[in-house]
């Protein structure tokens, strides 16, 4: 995520030169607003991954469609898990989720070449496709299941009106433009739907050894010298460019007007998956890419290029300092903080995952929930801190597996003691 | 997308852009040209385009309560009737449901 800064415009550069100006009190100042801004921005976050993860709890606990087995799995997880032995589960497991990361990393390396060799329309194209795919035919599902679920009828006619209608505003929320809240709205929910396709393709063993990698990988990928986002991030530095506004949700309007030259239409998508084909054969094809795209791609996302400005007064401080790059003329950038779409499908898939397979129910879920918050909470924190792009991915999701792990294998065990001998505590 | 900051030229450009857009059978197009410019067309300080975008808004306000009266028609007639129309409530029907009605 990015954190709102204040000071001379850095592209994530330390400030070049400071005018020795009241430096004192500046400072005192900027410390001030900067945790102000950080406490604000993290309430902001906390309302649309409550939400996410709010949907996605809400779909699994009430459609049994996301967590039956039907034995279809992703092509990128071909080794099945009802195995006869648990070491031979945990090798298969081990498998699918190298084969996960691989292709994973494999998209980011694509991705970043596309992108120095500045082929701009074909990372253009591949987002409208994958946001296209989700907005039609994965709500399309969704809504087929959640009807089942209630028993209820509805024909052709109005089906093809709804899906259309969500569909198409979608894309234009998305892609073009269209009211704030409502493109917010429609990122939640396509990274709930992604989130839950994730929940009923991933078996088990595998989604929790896929998180925990993921993790690692995000953490690799933003922060070593070498990572892929990294260069992505300095590339995009040294053309001046906005790393692509898409794959983000960002708290406020993301009012890139400066330098531009390459239009930018704010594209928010997530990732592309395939539809799973609703065939007898086990394992399912992708025609297109899969959500690894999401996770990495998003969380590169979280790089942006050039200072966050979140209000007037920070905006004409700023634009009284003298700043190593010239400050354009309507430069109204005016930023809330941003989280990567990725982010969101995978808090809500380690929650949903949670709900799903617990033991313990619904205290397994509010640990989880609680513990990705806090992580939320704390990834912000350092942000405001270190003042540059951090992974939102590593703290949040350790914090839950524990979590996860620990209540359903110790705390509930201990509470359905209490409960079994009315014994209250 | 933040109102507030864009001119005036655009923002009717922008509000024609979904009246239009609506007509493709877009009714839920129509209400959020009708919820999002609403401010802009009745409740700011009169602008020079402020009467065309009045115009679209109150277009996109009939049309979409057009659609509402033809889908509601519609869903209710088929909700009611699908039984009865045996073969051809089933073959319009997208998800049937079961057990008895």
């Amino acid at each position: 995520s990015e954190p709102p800064q204040h000071g001379p415009e850095q592209n994530g550069q330390p400030p070049a030169a400071r005018p020795p100006r009241v430096v004192e009190t500046e400072e005192d100042e900027e410390e001030e607003l900067t945790l102000k801004y950080g406490a604000k921005h993290v309430i902001m976050l906390f309302v649309p991954v409550t939400l996410c993860m709010v949907v996605v709890v809400a779909t699994i606990k009430s459609v049994s469609f996301y967590t039956q087995n039907d034995g279809q799995r992703l092509i990128y997880t071909p080794f099945p898990e009802d195995t006869d032995t648990v070491g031979q589960r945990a090798l298969n497991s081990i498998l699918n989720a190298t084969i996960m990361i691989t292709v994973i990393i494999v998209m980011t390396l694509v991705l970043v070449l596309l992108y120095k060799y500045r082929c701009y329309k074909v990372i253009q194209g591949w987002l409208f496709l994958s946001s296209l795919l989700l907005l039609f035919f994965f709500s399309y599902i969704y809504l087929n299941e959640v009807l089942k679920t209630y028993n209820l009828a509805m024909d052709y006619f109005t089906l093809a009106i709804i899906i259309w209608n969500f569909g198409v505003v979608g894309m234009m929320c998305i892609h073009w433009k269209g009211p704030l809240r409502l493109q917010q709205a429609y990122l939640i929910m396509i990274s709930a739907l992604m989130a839950l396709v994730f929940i009923k393709y991933l078996p088990e063993w595998t989604a929790w050894l896929i998180l925990a990698v993921i993790s690692v990988y995000d953490l690799l990928a933003v922060l070593c010298p070498k990572g892929p986002l990294r260069i992505l991030v300095e590339t995009a530095q040294e053309r001046n460019e906005p790393i692509f506004p898409a794959l983000i949700y960002s708290s406020t309007m993301v009012w890139i007007v400066n330098m531009a030259d390459t239009e930018w239409p704010p594209k928010r998508n997530s990732t592309e998956a395939a539809p799973p084909q609703q065939e007898s054969q086990e394992v399912v094809t992708f025609p297109t890419d899969d959500g690894g795209f999401s996770s990495t791609w998003v969380n590169q996302q979280q790089h942006q290029l050039g200072p966050l400005q979140s209000t007037e007064q920070t905006r004409r401080e700023i634009q009284e300092l003298p700043s190593a790059r010239p400050p354009a003329e309507d430069d109204d950038e005016e930023r809330g903080v941003k989280l990567g779409l990725g982010d969101f499908i995978f808090y809500s898939m380690l929650v949903g995952k949670a709900s799903a397979t617990a033991s313990g129910d619904w205290n397994t879920t509010l640990a989880c929930f609680v513990a990705i918050l806090i992580g939320l909470c704390l990834t912000l924190l350092l942000l405001a801190i270190f003042k540059k792009a951090l992974p939102a991915l590593p703290i949040s999701i350790f914090f839950g597996l524990v979590f996860y792990f620990a209540t359903d294998n110790l705390v509930q065990p201990f509470m359905d003691q209490l409960a079994l001998h009315q014994f209250y505590i | 997308m933040n109102l507030e900051r864009v001119p005036n030229e655009e923002k009717l450009t922008l509000c024609r852009k979904y009246y239009l857009g609506g007509y493709a059978f877009l009714p839920f197009l129509w209400l959020v040209n009708v919820v999002w410019f609403f401010k802009e067309a009745f409740m700011k300080p009169v602008y020079t385009e402020q009467l065309q975008i009045k115009k679209y808004v109150k277009r996109s306000a009939l049309g979409l309560l057009l659609w509402v009266t033809v889908l509601t028609t519609w869903i209710t007639i088929f909700q009611r009737f699908r039984a009865e129309w045996g073969e051809v409530g089933d073959y319009l029907s997208f998800t049937i449901p079961l057990g008895i009605p």
